[in-house]
């Protein structure tokens, strides 16, 4: 099914697999993945020079076209960021094409690994049922080639969750997309997000993505060049949820800034479906276990 | 609550011993640090993990009242914040369309 393009509405979750700018301070954010040894190279330039895939972990779909390519009719509207995801588009490839020349069969053999042993995508898929979405792995997942340092995403109009087969390499990075875009799926099943229009779902979303899905770890900081300690995680949180709102909305950074300090508090705090934020797999195989045992929670408060 | 029969407690004595150990432990206290800029505070779990084994020891109703005020107490601070958005009551009517 091709969503009309105005109802499309995809985050993205980039893990870097490339710089988009010569200077890895300021893009951190597109640091090297974990269990990268070697620098990074710099990403093939997509449309404005990879500004936008540069923003890597959650560049969504809703592009604004901040410097489209000489030669190219100005758009008024946002592109909606078909153009990290060229495949969504397309024709499907054949079978045989898809098996022996692109990375998609990896890709299956990865996510089913995430699904089936991962205890963060376990609680999310269990949580999902219960909240009447119920994830089929042929139905809500879509193993594609992305461009740029684009990792993933979630297409709420097809209610798909994208991940880049091209992108993700390793299997920790994997597990860290899939739980990413399922709190994306979670909130989208759960509640009625305005992912189109309004700035402060958007940063709500990506502020609990961020938070839960192990993205702001410390060693993941310190790969990406970000040092701190204290408090350090609310500050990554932040960070990438206001660079997340700049990738995918024509907003000022001081819109998506304000956006993501009102809603903060707020988003920070939700911890659904996990109940504490998972700074490990035992700290989710445990939130997994409380899920499990909510009945007798609540029937004895 | 539930009915003084039925009751016990929300969560079992083992749980709350493992959550006190678990939050005493240098692991937890450098993600809580990390998360939080503070050290965790982890007597409520031992005074919850004591007042479990009353409750299952002597079937005391201090114990019970106490394990509940503190659960209930741990609901309404992640409620403390009014919610971003609406929650839906049904899933999203496309979610299984092909």
């Amino acid at each position: 099914m091709r969503p009309h393009p105005a109802a499309l509405r995809l985050t993205a979750r980039g893990l870097p697999r490339c710089l988009a700018t010569p200077s890895p301070p300021h893009v951190a954010g597109a640091g090297p993945a974990i269990g990268a040894a070697a620098p990074l190279p710099l990403c093939p330039a997509v449309g404005d020079g990879g500004r936008l895939a540069g923003a890597g972990w959650a560049s969504a779909m809703e592009q604004g076209e901040a410097a489209s390519p000489p030669g190219v009719r100005e758009e008024e509207e946002d592109d909606l960021g078909y153009r990290l995801f060229p495949d969504r588009n397309k024709k499907q490839q054949s079978f045989l094409v898809r098996s022996l020349f692109t990375y998609h069969n990896r890709c299956q053999l990865m996510l089913r690994m995430t699904l089936d042993t991962n205890p963060y995508a376990q609680l999310l898929l269990e949580a999902m049922k219960q909240s009447g979405c119920t994830v089929f792995n042929d139905r809500h997942f879509s193993c594609e080639n992305c461009d740029g340092c684009v990792s993933g995403g979630f297409d709420s109009a097809t209610s798909q969750i994208v991940l880049c087969q091209n992108n993700i390499r390793q299997q920790s990075h994997m597990n860290r997309v899939v739980t990413h875009e399922l709190i994306h799926a979670f909130d989208h099943c759960r509640a009625h997000v305005d992912w189109f229009k309004n700035v402060k779902h958007l940063a709500c979303s990506e502020i609990r993505a961020a938070n839960l899905s192990g993205d702001c770890t410390l060693m993941n900081e310190i790969a990406r060049f970000k040092f701190g300690l204290k408090g350090h995680h609310q500050t990554c949180v932040r960070d990438r949820a206001i660079r997340s709102i700049l990738a995918v909305r024509k907003v000022s950074k001081e819109t998506a800034e304000k956006a993501v300090d009102e809603v903060f508090d707020a988003c920070f705090n939700d911890l659904e479906p996990f109940g504490r934020i998972p700074h490990s797999k035992t700290d989710a195989k445990r939130a997994y276990r409380d899920f499990q045992n909510r009945d007798r929670y609540n029937a004895n408060l | 609550m539930a009915g003084g029969g039925d009751w016990r407690p929300p969560r079992s004595c083992e749980d709350y011993w493992w959550e006190w150990k678990h939050c005493r432990g240098l692991r937890h206290a450098f993600h809580h640090y990390y998360a939080h800029g503070a050290l965790p505070a982890c007597d409520r779990w031992r005074d919850d993990y004591e007042a479990c084994r009353a409750w299952e020891r002597g079937r005391a109703a201090a114990a019970q009242e106490a394990l509940c005020k503190s659960e209930r107490a741990r609901v309404m601070e992640k409620q403390k914040y009014p919610p971003v958005w609406t929650l839906r009551k049904s899933p999203p009517p496309d979610w299984y369309i092909p």
